[in-house]
């Protein structure tokens, strides 16, 4: 059986990278001593895979990933174990078993939605301030760093949603965005664009990812753990 | 965590380093604990994290219901700067407290080339550098480790040295600093209540005088609590001592990102080069039983995939195909796989193939240390020439077909010709790959012998000895590179003498080098064990303004009955026994492994110490 594995990867960890964070989970799941399924072969080890990579320096509110299990193993057993050898700033926050046939999760991804958060200084505000326009164009061109180099790159296209409120300490955005034939944005290029149109200087913020998206036969985009 | 240092981390290299958060790592709340100990390890991350002492250490302490351990370590040089630059101290990685904050710091000195890295990391943490520059609220600065046996070039930055193995003595130490904070002892007072425990030495409290010839006259104590010579702490309980079964597991990948099962301490061969061969007498061993309740125990607390055998020399243990057999046994389930020391890979290789399909075929190491049985009698090396080709038949024949061989150059009566004999150990490894039948051998041979420059240690039999200038070793290095040229499947590395020069300055020093230190820090250098961080120009400049000749220390033999500046320390090693080694070294002589045998080394005095010479 596979479980599907929603998992919150904490500020904290923001900075440890893709393998790294697998090998830790791997790790996390030979603790558990949870009935795992080990790849055959000569170097036998956990197939786990996560829906969507995210970028470095992003904190993870509800990450996935799906583990091949022994059969029979209960989504609260899995939780409760789980959460019992994790560290605090790797939660897991929902499981569900799939169904024979359930597509690999990595294939249903479809986009991710983020919040940008910073506090309120001369160089946000501006941002800040510029952030309708920006939504507004129809097209930006920025450098994209991809495989092959650094490539100019409409990101427009990426951005199905956008909004700005303001908080306490300053402002938040929501962002929603799709992967297109040419891969996915990187919100911080995202904001970095923001910031060249509105011709502000860096500033302090932090990124969170809160959900990654899949589609639902309507075209509508939920998040995976919906679908 | 703070948006500044947030900022910070998204502009550095590997900000995994600074982020803490592994599993396993403490969570106790350091406001609640009645003393606060910051381990520090001069180092980077993932140096630190491969370190088996810190893991022990931080566990035993941790463990005291009063303390609190937290680990911090030594920045790579992008968050150097930008820590100075942005005013930000050197914190903790658990809590983020400033290193400033704690009551306790110790470092441990496993390698001369990290002393600046501890006066850098005292200066970040908001720590005043020098000893005597600290106040009553300032943090007590200790230090251990292997380096830790001749302190005197710390004597200005360190309080209190810890000589010795580090489990007992470093809880004495705690609960009295505890004590004294209860208290309100004054600074003062508390260094000379630690000057009195087994194994601690506060060279606050000793005053050193020189010859004219620059040699050491005296170093005494001035204080009634400091003993005019330093015992040790030796861990008698090997068996049911501490075991960090469930050290924090880091994400960054550490330089060994294994389980590390230290199966014993100490080493029974006497190689007269190796200084941990010294000072971790005598040899103590774990029951198997024992290891492989505390291999199963560390798998189901850190989940780690791969368990290694750690100890100077562990195919030496007395059991050693039983302990690969039953681990590999009780780790089955897991998929854990085991890896094994390569050296005297024919004791057991074939037996331990048929147990295991992971006994790793791409490296296979072997450390001969010298090109000819002469000079390997000379350091008491008992590797002989059979030995070696037998073995490396053994794997060619087993699957692998890359050896790695290690050798120093500039050993106590080495020729020209024991340097060739680099070259022709390297043929003779060659000659044992195309011995073993073509269809049974894999293809592509692949010998490389790295040599490095001879450092003489404190408590060896070579310690009287002097190193090569580095005139000397270009020319050696340039002879061997010569002999090498035409072998095609043998490749010769060697080390730039720089750093070995200055490596042997402190490894042999005097009081009066701690000022190179701190003039050698202050004029920038840092992360002297990085190649490309090592600031040999600035290393110069320090000696000069401090007007001390490297020569002198580096290049200098030493007359047997001078006083070493680390003479007031006691390894449990006589110096007689040292004399005894050097002389027999001198004739190429060799001397017995002590488990067929006491040798007499001094720790036989000592009550309920080495077992085997009882
Ligand atoms: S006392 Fe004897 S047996 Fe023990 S370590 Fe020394 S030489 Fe070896």
């Amino acid at each position: 059986m596979r479980m599907m594995v929603v998992f919150e990867k904490g500020e904290t960890l923001r900075y440890i990278g893709h393998l790294d964070l697998m090998r830790a989970m791997q790790r996390a799941l030979r603790r558990s001593g949870l009935p795992i399924r080990y790849s055959n072969g000569f170097n036998p080890h956990i197939r786990l895979s996560f829906a969507a990579p995210l970028s470095v320096g992003v904190v993870g509110l509800r990450e996935l990933m799906e583990v091949p299990l022994e059969d029979g193993v209960s989504e609260q057993a899995f939780q409760d174990g789980m959460n019992a050898v994790l560290p605090g700033c790797l939660r897991i926050r929902q499981c569900r078993a799939l169904a024979d046939g359930f597509p690999a999760l990595m294939s249903l991804a479809a986009g991710s939605r983020y919040l940008i958060r910073f506090p309120s200084n001369a160089e946000s505000d501006r941002a800040a301030a510029g952030f309708e326009a920006f939504m507004a164009l129809e097209h930006y061109t920025a450098a994209r760093r991809t495989k092959s180099g650094e490539n100019p790159c409409d990101i427009r296209p990426f951005v199905t949603g956008g909004t700005l409120q303001k908080t306490g300490e300053g402002w938040e955005i929501a962002l929603e965005t799709v992967a297109t034939a040419a891969g996915s944005l990187k919100p911080s290029l995202w904001l970095e664009c923001l910031r060249t149109f509105t011709q502000a200087g860096e500033f302090p913020h932090i990124i969170y990812r809160t959900a990654i998206l899949a589609r639902k036969p309507d075209g509508t985009l939920v998040p995976m753990e919906e679908v | 965590m703070t948006y500044d240092f947030d900022a910070l981390l998204g502009r550095v290299e590997k900000p995994g380093r600074y982020t803490g958060g592994e599993m396993n790592a403490e969570v106790k709340p350091i406001a609640q604990a009645d003393i606060s100990f910051a381990f520090c390890f001069p180092d980077t991350y993932e140096v630190a994290m491969s370190h088996l002492g810190m893991k022990i250490l931080y566990g035993i302490l941790n463990s005291l219901p009063y303390a609190v351990c937290e680990r911090v370590s030594m920045p790579w040089v992008d968050m150097l700067s930008e820590l100075r630059k942005n005013h930000i101290p050197l914190c903790s990685l658990e809590s983020h407290t400033p290193l400033s904050r704690f009551d306790i710091i110790g470092f441990t000195l496993q390698y001369e080339m990290s002393y600046t890295n501890v006066l850098e990391m005292m200066d970040l943490g908001g720590v005043p550098v020098l000893s005597a520059e600290r106040g009553e609220d300032d943090p007590i600065v200790l230090a251990g480790g292997p380096c830790a046996f001749n302190p005197e070039p710390l004597h200005l930055f360190i309080d209190a040295f810890l000589i010795g193995d580090g489990e007992d003595s470093i809880v004495e130490v705690t609960d009295v600093l505890n004590a004294c904070k209860k208290e309100g002892v004054p600074r003062a007072e508390r260094l000379r209540r630690l000057a009195a425990l087994r194994g601690v030495y506060v060279p606050g409290l000793y005053h050193d005088e020189y010859n004219a010839d620059g040699t050491l006259k005296s170093l005494e104590p001035v204080d009634p609590c400091a003993p005019p010579r330093v015992l040790r702490s030796i861990l008698t309980d090997f068996e049911n001592a501490y075991v960090p079964t469930s050290p924090p597991v880091p994400y960054l990948q550490p330089v060994f990102d294994r389980i590390m099962l230290e199966i014993m301490r100490g080493c029974t061969r006497g190689c007269r080069f190796c200084q941990a061969g010294m000072l971790y007498r005598p040899v103590r061993e774990r029951s198997v039983d024992k290891l492989v309740e505390l291999a199963r125990e560390s798998v189901r607390n850190t989940g780690y995939e791969e368990i290694s055998l750690s100890s100077l020399s562990s195919s030496d243990y007395s059991c050693i195909s039983e302990l690969a057999g039953r681990l590999t046994d009780a780790l089955k389930d897991q998929r854990v796989s085991l890896s094994l020391p390569s050296l005297r890979v024919d004791k057991f290789v074939q037996d331990t193939l048929t147990h295991t399909q992971k006994v790793k075929k791409s490296s296979l190491t072997f450390a001969p240390e010298a090109g000819t049985q002469r000079l390997r009698d000379v350091i008491n090396k008992n590797v002989t020439e059979t030995d070696l080709v037998n073995t490396l038949t053994n794997a060619f024949s087993n699957g692998w077909n890359a050896v790695k061989l290690y050798f120093m150059t500039g050993l106590p009566t080495e020729t020209d010709e024991d340097l060739i004999g680099i070259a022709e150990l390297a043929k003779t490894a060659a000659g044992a790959y195309y011995s073993v039948p073509r269809e049974k051998r894999v293809k592509g041979l692949r010998i490389t012998c790295s040599a490095s420059v001879f450092v003489p240690k404190p408590f060896t039999p070579f310690q009287w000895c002097r190193q090569d200038d580095p005139e000397t070793v270009r020319r050696k290095q340039r002879l061997v590179r010569e002999h090498f040229a035409p072998l095609k499947s043998a490749h010769f590395n060697y080390h730039d003498s720089g750093v070995s020069q200055i490596e042997a300055c402190f490894a042999l020093g005097d009081r009066r080098l701690a000022r190179v230190l701190h003039r050698a820090w202050q004029l920038g250098c840092r992360l002297d064990g990085w190649t490309d961080q090592f600031r040999y120009d600035l290393w110069l400049q320090a000696f000069e303004e401090c007007g001390l000749d490297i020569a002198f220390y580096a290049h200098r033999e030493r007359a047997l009955d001078e006083l070493l500046p680390w003479d007031h320390i006691d390894a449990g090693i006589d110096k007689a026994f040292l004399k005894r080694e050097y002389e027999r070294a001198m004739r190429a002589q060799t001397t017995r492994d002590c488990r067929e045998g006491c040798n007499g080394c001094g720790l036989q005095k000592l009550k309920g110490v080495c077992r085997a010479c009882e």
